[in-house]
């Protein structure tokens, strides 16, 4: 497939070439098909999850890190209910439930009021994601700062040992993000299309998804809804796909969802 | 333009030129503060440069609180349907857009400086190459924020303003030449 047009640029080697996959049959039947994402356990990190917007339907519990300058670490976990700070983590959590209706969603509040310590507070947040044996996280967020550079990707190497898939948005601004850049997480760009399950593959990294994530009707603050446009909207839609997946076959390991998502994704041609 | 007192002259000219790249409304700098909880502007062109230009935000309220809290440029077609925005807006004298992009600006060292701000762009936002081209005017204006181009040691390195000098140029062109992404300009 060679039809549609670069979008993105993660994509920007003039067309969305096609990529050779593993031998599957009806990969998305298989990968997706029947599922309601029940069963797995999901966790936002991000600035809050309003579970009370009818877009969410309720989540199943979650940590708040706050700045505490008290602390040793300057910051610490706070279990339990707490607001979105701004609607984004609404809004992807709502991506999420939409996709697959029946998942688990933990909000993972790592973003808050407050610059300071912003790096190390992700690395908490995937942390609990990891200690919590979540199936998946989705990172709608990132760090340019090199000081994080090892510590993130520890902990993106742990996760993916431990089977917890991590999904994270990459970033339109020139140079590396992380931990959108490791090769042991499932990074997404946005690609244009109402389709909720579009899919492509990147043969050219370090961007390797492109999702829907353009002009989406998204959940936001205070129960509403607005139209925004981000590689952190493509990203939740991986993340529900992911959820999906996991839910029919727990088996699968973090590089096996990605060999799934590459066979599954729109450019694929099974080899 | 309207430069904040102690800003750089520079922010000015470089807010001046983001606003007639994307034919917008205005466009605006907001700086991080040493605390790490406020958005203060410090240069804005266009409307509501005069009442915005220090003025100060929490960070963690509204989308450009949230580029900055998250690293990611975003972009909204309808902010004021946000009841929230709606309620920020009711106590400001601001202008009030309609639509929003906003790319945080990252200094050399990964840091959060601030916030890059583009209000009602006239450019056509079905495509995230209009993030692109906003978060490639972001790392310029970081560099302005920041005092100049070059590292400690004087040298930019690998990742310094070679690549960025590139990544601007390929905008730049592709933006020009037609069709970079399907129909992110005019």
């Amino acid at each position: 497939m060679t039809a549609a047009l670069a979008w993105s640029s993660a994509f920007e080697r003039g067309a969305i070439e096609t990529v050779v996959a593993l031998p599957f049959a009806d990969v998305r039947e298989w990968a997706f098909g029947g599922s309601t994402g029940a069963g797995v356990r999901l966790a936002v990190v991000d600035s809050g999850v309003d579970g009370g917007h009818p877009r969410v339907g309720g989540i199943s519990g979650g940590v708040a890190f706050e700045v505490d300058p008290d602390d040793e670490q300057e910051f610490h976990p706070r279990e339990g209910p707490h607001e979105d700070l701004v609607g984004h983590g609404t809004a992807c959590a709502a991506i999420i439930r939409s996709l697959a209706p029946d998942v688990e969603i933990y909000s993972v509040r790592v973003l808050g009021p407050n610059l300071k310590g912003r790096g190390a507070m992700l690395q908490a947040g995937v942390e609990w994601a990891v200690d919590q044996a979540m199936d998946v996280a989705n990172l709608s967020l990132s760090s340019k700062a090199a000081a994080m550079y090892a510590p993130l990707h520890g902990i993106a190497d742990e996760a993916f040992f431990a089977g917890t898939v991590l999904v994270c948005a990459a970033n339109n601004l020139p140079g590396p993000t992380y931990p959108s850049q490791y090769a042991s997480v499932v990074s997404v760009a946005a690609t244009p299309g109402a389709e909720e399950r579009g899919l492509f593959y990147n043969p050219n990294p370090p961007v390797e998804f492109g999702a829907r994530g353009i002009d989406v009707d998204v959940a936001w603050a205070d129960g509403s809804s607005i139209t925004a446009t981000g590689n952190s909207f493509a990203a939740p839609h991986v993340a529900g796909m992911v959820a999906l997946m996991r839910a029919k076959h727990p088996w699968l390991t973090p590089f096996q969802v990605k060999a799934v998502l590459h066979a599954a994704s729109e450019n694929s041609a099974a080899g | 333009m309207v430069v904040g007192t102690g800003a750089s002259p520079a922010l000015g000219s470089a807010v001046e030129a983001l606003r007639q790249l994307f034919d917008a409304a205005a466009c605006s700098v907001a700086l991080v503060d040493e605390e790490g909880a406020e958005l203060a502007f410090v240069a804005a062109d266009g409307a509501g440069a005069a009442e915005i230009v220090g003025q100060t935000v929490p960070v963690g309220r509204g989308i450009a609180g949230w580029a900055a809290m998250s690293g990611q440029p975003i972009a909204v077609s309808d902010v004021q349907a946000d009841p929230r925005f709606a309620r920020d807006v009711a106590e400001s004298t601001a202008y009030v857009p309609r639509a929003i992009l906003a790319a945080p600006l990252m200094g050399g060292d990964g840091d959060v400086l601030g916030v890059l701000s583009v209000l009602d762009p006239s450019v056509d936002q079905t495509s995230d190459w209009v993030l692109r081209v906003l978060g490639t005017g972001a790392s310029l204006v970081a560099l302005l924020v920041e005092g100049g181009p070059s590292a400690p040691d004087g040298d930019p390195g690998p990742g310094g303003l070679d690549v960025l000098g590139r990544d601007v140029l390929r905008v730049v062109e592709a933006w020009r030449s037609g069709d970079p992404g399907g129909s992110a300009h005019r």
